[in-house]
Formats: C-alpha cells, sequence, structure tokens
C-alpha cells in the first residue's frame, strides 16, 4: 500500500511539475477542485519532510497589485516565517458575498477526498420571512479552530488537540471512536466516519477516486474499510497540509463569490486582523466562551 | 434448577441466540448497521450501557449498605446483589465496548488516559469497581468471616456514590447539549440507578424465591422514597426548563414530551416505570407479586429514562438549518435504532443474564445473616 501511495505520489509530482509550467500556481490550485472529471489531477500530495514553503506563485498580470489572493498570500507568507505558536490562523466569512454555491465544500471533500456523509464545510441556508416576501443568506460553517475548544478536554484519549498554532487536529491513529468530542461540539463540526464509500450506493468495488491518499496532516492516508481514518472523528483543520506548504486552504481558493479569507490573526498587517477587527464582524455562539476563529461579517 | 431459573435460562439464551445476528452484522459492516452517525452520534448502546451500569451500582448498593453500613434487613441479599452487579457491569462494558469506533484500541483508555476527561476518569473508576466486585465476591464465598469485607464494603460504598454520580457528570458537563448541561444530570443518574439496580434485586430474589419478609419491607419503602425523588427531581428540572425558555433545552423537551416518541416518556418512563410502581409500592401492601411486579416494572422501564436523556438532546440541531444544509449518511437528526442495533442490545442483555444465571448457578446466595 506504501509503495502504491509512493507511486501516485511521483505521478502526481511529474504532473504537477508539468501543470506549473503552464499556469501559474495559484491558477493551477484554483482549477484543481473544479476539475471534477480528472479526479487524479486533484490530487496535492502531502508536503514530503524538509519540504518548506512553496514559492510565492506568479499571478495573472490582472491579479498583481492588492489582489485579495496575493495578499493572503503574502500573509501566508509572512507568518510561516515566524515560530509556529506566534502565529494564529483565522478565517473571515463575508455573508453580504457568499452566494450560497458550495463551492467551498465541494473543493474540501475533493481535497481531503472525504467518504459520503462527510463535509467539513457544510453552508447553512438561512431564510427569513414570509413567502412571497422572503430573504435568504449562506453560511458557510468549518470548525470554528475555537480558542477554548470544548471538543478536546473531552477526549479520553488525548486523540485531539489545539496546536501552538490554533488549530485544532485529531491522531487518527489514537482516537478510539468514542464521539464523546462530537457530543462536546457546540457547532457540529465534528463527523463521524461511520465508513461508508460512494460505490456501497452505486454498487461494485470502491471507486479508484475512493482509493486516493487523503494529504490531511501530511499522511497520506488511504481510506479502507477496516482502518483509521474509518471509525474515527472527522473535522476540518483549515488544510493544515496546505498552510504548510505557503498555499491557502481549498475553500479559500475556490470561494467563487471572494467571500471567505485566511490568514494569522496576530499579525496586524494581514487581511484577516483587518477584516475581523470591524464592527460589523461576529462569531458564532460567542455567549459560549469558545473564542471561535472564524468570523462572519454581515 | 427449579422452575424459574429454567425459564429464564431459556429467556436469556433465546435473546443471546437471537442477537448473535446483531453481533455478526456489527462485525461485518461495522457501524453502517447503525443508525447513529454524525449528527446523533449516541443511540441505544450508550442508552443501553448507562443503564446497566446504573442497575449495577444500585444493586451494589444494597450489598454494601447490608455490609458495610449493616443494614441487617438487607444483608440476606448481599450475595445476590453482588452478583446482579456485577453481571450488569460486564454487560454495561460489553455495549459501550461494541459502540466504539474502534474497539480494539479501548487499551488506550488506559494508556493515555486524559485527566481532563470524564470519559478517562470512567475507564479507572471502572475497573477499580470491577476489581473491587470480584475481590468481594471471592471474600464472601470463600472467606465470608473475613475482618476485610466490612472494610471494603464501606469503600465501595463510597466509590458506588462517586462512580454513580460521575456517570451522570458525563452528560451533565456538555454545555453544547442543552438538555444534558445540569447539575441535576449527577444526581438524577444516582439516584435513578439506585433504584432501578435495588428494585431488579428485589424483583430476582422474589422469583428466586428467598426473599425475606425484612428485606422486602426495608426494600418496598426505600424504593418508594427513591421513586418520589426521582419525581421531584425530574419535576424540577422540567418546570424549571420549561418556564426558562432556553430555546434548545425547551425544544429537546418537547421531543421528550410530545415528539414521535412520547409514549417512551409518558407510558414507560412516568405511567410504568414511576406512577404505577408507586401506586403498587404505597397502596398494595408487602405481598410478594406486588413488591417483585413493582420491581420488575422500575428495572425493565429503568431504560426509558437514559433513552429520554442521551437521545433528544442530539436530535435538536446545533445550528438551525444544519438539518439541510448537506446529506448524506449519518447526516439525520432523526434517529430510531436499527434492527441491527436492537438485536445487539439483546445480545448484550442476554450475556448478562447469563453470566448472572451462570454465577447462581456455581455459587450458592443463599446466606446466613451475621450475628
Ligand atoms: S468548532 Fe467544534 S470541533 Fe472545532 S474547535 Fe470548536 S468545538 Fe472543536
Ligand atoms: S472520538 Fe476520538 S477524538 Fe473524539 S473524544 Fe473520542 S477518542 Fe477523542
Amino acid at each position: 500500500m506504501a509503495q502504491e501511495t509512493q507511486t501516485r505520489i511521483r505521478a502526481l509530482a511529474t504532473r504537477r511539475a508539468f501543470l506549473t509550467r503552464f499556469a501559474s500556481g495559484i491558477f493551477a490550485s484554483l482549477i484543481v477542485p473544479a476539475v471534477a472529471s480528472g479526479v487524479l489531477d486533484q490530487v496535492e500530495a502531502a508536503p514530503q519532510e524538509g519540504a518548506g514553503p512553496a514559492p510565492m506563485p506568479e499571478l495573472p498580470e490582472g491579479m498583481n497589485g492588492q489582489h485579495p489572493i496575493e495578499r493572503m498570500l503574502q500573509d501566508l507568507q509572512r507568518a510561516l516565517q515566524k515560530p509556529v505558536d506566534q502565529r494564529r490562523w483565522a478565517m473571515v466569512i463575508d455573508l453580504r458575498k457568499c452566494v450560497g454555491c458550495y463551492a467551498c465544500t465541494v473543493a474540501c471533500i475533493a481535497e481531503n477526498k472525504l467518504p459520503p456523509g462527510i463535509a467539513y464545510r457544510p453552508v447553512i441556508t438561512e431564510t427569513r420571512g414570509t413567502y412571497p416576501n422572503v430573504s435568504r443568506r449562506f453560511i458557510p460553517r468549518p470548525c470554528m479552530q475555537c480558542e477554548n475548544p470544548p471538543c478536546v478536554p473531552v477526549c479520553p484519549v488525548r486523540a485531539t488537540w489545539k496546536r501552538p498554532d490554533g488549530i485544532v487536529v485529531i491522531n487518527y491513529d489514537q482516537c478510539i471512536g468514542c464521539r464523546y468530542c462530537i457530543t462536546a461540539c457546540p457547532y457540529a463540526a465534528r463527523s463521524f466516519d461511520s465508513g461508508y464509500f460512494y460505490s456501497d450506493f452505486e454498487g461494485g468495488l470502491p471507486q479508484p477516486y475512493e482509493s486516493l491518499p487523503s494529504p490531511e496532516y501530511g499522511e497520506n492516508r488511504v481510506r479502507r474499510k477496516d482502518t483509521s481514518p474509518v471509525g474515527n472523528v472527522r473535522k476540518c483543520h483549515f488544510c493544515l497540509h496546505r498552510i504548510e506548504r505557503g498555499q491557502l486552504p481549498a475553500c479559500v481558493l475556490s470561494c467563487m463569490g471572494r467571500a471567505t479569507y485566511f490568514g494569522d490573526l496576530n499579525d496586524p498587517q494581514s487581511l484577516v486582523s483587518e477584516l475581523a477587527s470591524r464592527p460589523n464582524a461576529f462569531r458564532l455562539k460567542e455567549e459560549l466562551g469558545t473564542e471561535p476563529k472564524v468570523f462572519y461579517l454581515v | 434448577m427449579n422452575r424459574t431459573e429454567k425459564i429464564l435460562w431459556g429467556i436469556a439464551l433465546v435473546g443471546f441466540l437471537a442477537g448473535i445476528a446483531g453481533l455478526i452484522q456489527r462485525f461485518t459492516g461495522g457501524h453502517t448497521v447503525a443508525a447513529y452517525g454524525t449528527y446523533v452520534p449516541w443511540g441505544l448502546w450508550v442508552a443501553v450501557y448507562t443503564t446497566l451500569v446504573g442497575i449495577s451500582i444500585g444493586s451494589f448498593l444494597i450489598a454494601a449498605l447490608g455490609e458495610g453500613a449493616r443494614i441487617r434487613a438487607l444483608q440476606p441479599l448481599t450475595r445476590i446483589a453482588l452478583l446482579t452487579a456485577f453481571a450488569a457491569l460486564a454487560g454495561g462494558l460489553l455495549a459501550i465496548w461494541l459502540d466504539l469506533g474502534h474497539p480494539l484500541r479501548f487499551w488506550k483508555l488506559f494508556l493515555s488516559t486524559n485527566p481532563t476527561s470524564i470519559m478517562g476518569w470512567m475507564a479507572w473508576f471502572y475497573t477499580a469497581y470491577g476489581i473491587l466486585l470480584l475481590v468481594l465476591i471471592y471474600l464472601q464465598w470463600a472467606r465470608p468471616t473475613s475482618p476485610l469485607l466490612r472494610l471494603l464494603f464501606g469503600l465501595g460504598l463510597a466509590l458506588a456514590v462517586i462512580f454513580g454520580g460521575a456517570e451522570g457528570a458525563l452528560f451533565g458537563v456538555v454545555s453544547a447539549q442543552a438538555l444534558w448541561e445540569s447539575a441535576l444530570v449527577p444526581i438524577r443518574f444516582l439516584i435513578e440507578g439506585a433504584a432501578s439496580g435495588m428494585a431488579l434485586v428485589l424483583f430476582l430474589a422474589i422469583l428466586l424465591g428467598y426473599l425475606e419478609p425484612e428485606s422486602g419491607r426495608f426494600l418496598r419503602w426505600t424504593l418508594l422514597g427513591l421513586l418520589l425523588t426521582v419525581a421531584v427531581l425530574e419535576w424540577s428540572e422540567y418546570s424549571t426548563t420549561i418556564y426558562a425558555g432556553i430555546p434548545t433545552k425547551v425544544e429537546s423537551l418537547r421531543v421528550v414530551l410530545f415528539g414521535p416518541f412520547w409514549w417512551v416518556f409518558w407510558i414507560f418512563q412516568i405511567g410504568l416505570g414511576l406512577v404505577a410502581p408507586i401506586i403498587l409500592l404505597a397502596f398494595l401492601g408487602e405481598r410478594k407479586v406486588w413488591l417483585g411486579t413493582a420491581g420488575g416494572l422500575i428495572a425493565f422501564t429503568s431504560l426509558s429514562a437514559k433513552l429520554n436523556l442521551v437521545i433528544p438532546a442530539l436530535v435538536v440541531p446545533e445550528l438551525e438549518g444544519l438539518r439541510m444544509a448537506f446529506t448524506g449518511p449519518g447526516l439525520s437528526f432523526d434517529y430510531f435504532p436499527t434492527l441491527s442495533e436492537w438485536l445487539l442490545a439483546v445480545w448484550v442483555v442476554s450475556v448478562a443474564a447469563l453470566i448472572f444465571l451462570a454465577a447462581y448457578r456455581l455459587l450458592p446466595a443463599e446466606q446466613a445473616r451475621h450475628a
């Protein structure tokens, strides 16, 4: 299995090199989730040990200057220069710009190779008023990466914790699948991987795309019925594997309304710091004291 | 083996054999055979586990009060209470072990215990309690005059009270689930557990034919007191919740009282589990048939109170709109156990019953009263 994974990673590395020759890194990242038919092309191998952050990609001319993507990438590069405990990754979601297209939901599923019934970032639709006088708003819900995460202290085996940079992670080999943390999360941001495969519904053996390694936590795990992460709890990790190689999370790049922003809250120059400190920013269930690091703009 | 015992063996064996189908499905289909998932992560098996552990603590209290606190009326029941406590604990732990996503990693509970997790602490509590039960069973049968017995029963009494409350605290500390987060939940677990365990011992002692009138009288009034306390606790919890009107908590309570499974609350939990036994115990005297019926009703409906705590809290979405935000297996806020879940639950309870019956066969439960 490990050999198979390595072969895939090598093939993908070659394919990536090919891609970068024709498009900038960022453009490649933008189109990756969209190329649904060529699923293999979406796979980004997790960074190998020792690999530093990727160099700043060349942007198409129209994106130069203060385009938010460029600014966020610069923010990211700056943050990665700092020691990990001085970073505070955060996300800002502008609800006025979200059009409810679910591109982020799908990009996340494609990026992390999520099975049926697991979505790290569903988009909630809120309808107000009485028909026909109704209005709608869309609220994407990733993990809030709480500063005081109630999901962490309840874990009986220390399988989940908050990293020094604030991201709450899970060790799949340590998790016993008791699901206590799911009950403790006030945002329903944790999912239980019961072991479903798309082929369970379509018939036949697992499809090739279901056997692709997931880059989560840089582990390149191939999902099988009898082993982790099946039987584990899973959650959004702000695409930690991408951040660490200088890339923005998949949901940020795929957002067609440019409603999602990402960066380092500990950097006053960063775009997210600027947006999160606006008076129209709020956080979900703030009264619980969980101190979410996902801010919403209204 | 008398006729009653034969019937009990028969029922337990039928349950065991029928339940094997659930066990096989659990092992071949993993957790896809169950109706719980992401939005309702705990279901029938967790309710069965909490019920059996509660029964274990309640049964143990009879033995500990009799031997540790020297309540003479309870002493004839020490042995049957110990066996019931052990069998129920084994069943409860089996249920929760099969509920784990990775049952073979249970040892991590001991080697990587998280001191901030009540569940982590519970693993050690169960181990200490299980070992204590085994030691007490050994001493009770092999060295009934050992001076250690009283000391250990006294220790067990303290442990059972802490442990019965901690079981409830596992739920009571979860602020994300409005229905659980209450200081009353640990107390309810303790009192409900005490009532169900004592009731089961009363029922078994009558069925197996050696309840002494004095024990019956003592248990009658004790159970009545416990049931009235349960009624007061439930009333204060529910009435203050409705009056305070915290939306998610009221919504969970609405599910309990008037949801699709209202009958679990009104018929099983209140009607058969509380009102009927209170009437039987309070007004119909000490005839064994009434005591036994009351005991059986309390013990066998005790699952309903746990189902009504575990599930209604989880079927109310944490964020309105999640219900439709994304769909797929496990992403449902409606929960009803699958046939596999029922079968496995029957199997677990049958295993507990068989452990009790086998122990009862091997170890004579008749016991001389202390001077
Ligand atoms: S949103 Fe939920 S899963 Fe994420 S850190 Fe907070 S409590 Fe934990
Ligand atoms: S499901 Fe896993 S991560 Fe969650 S509390 Fe249990 S062991 Fe910890």
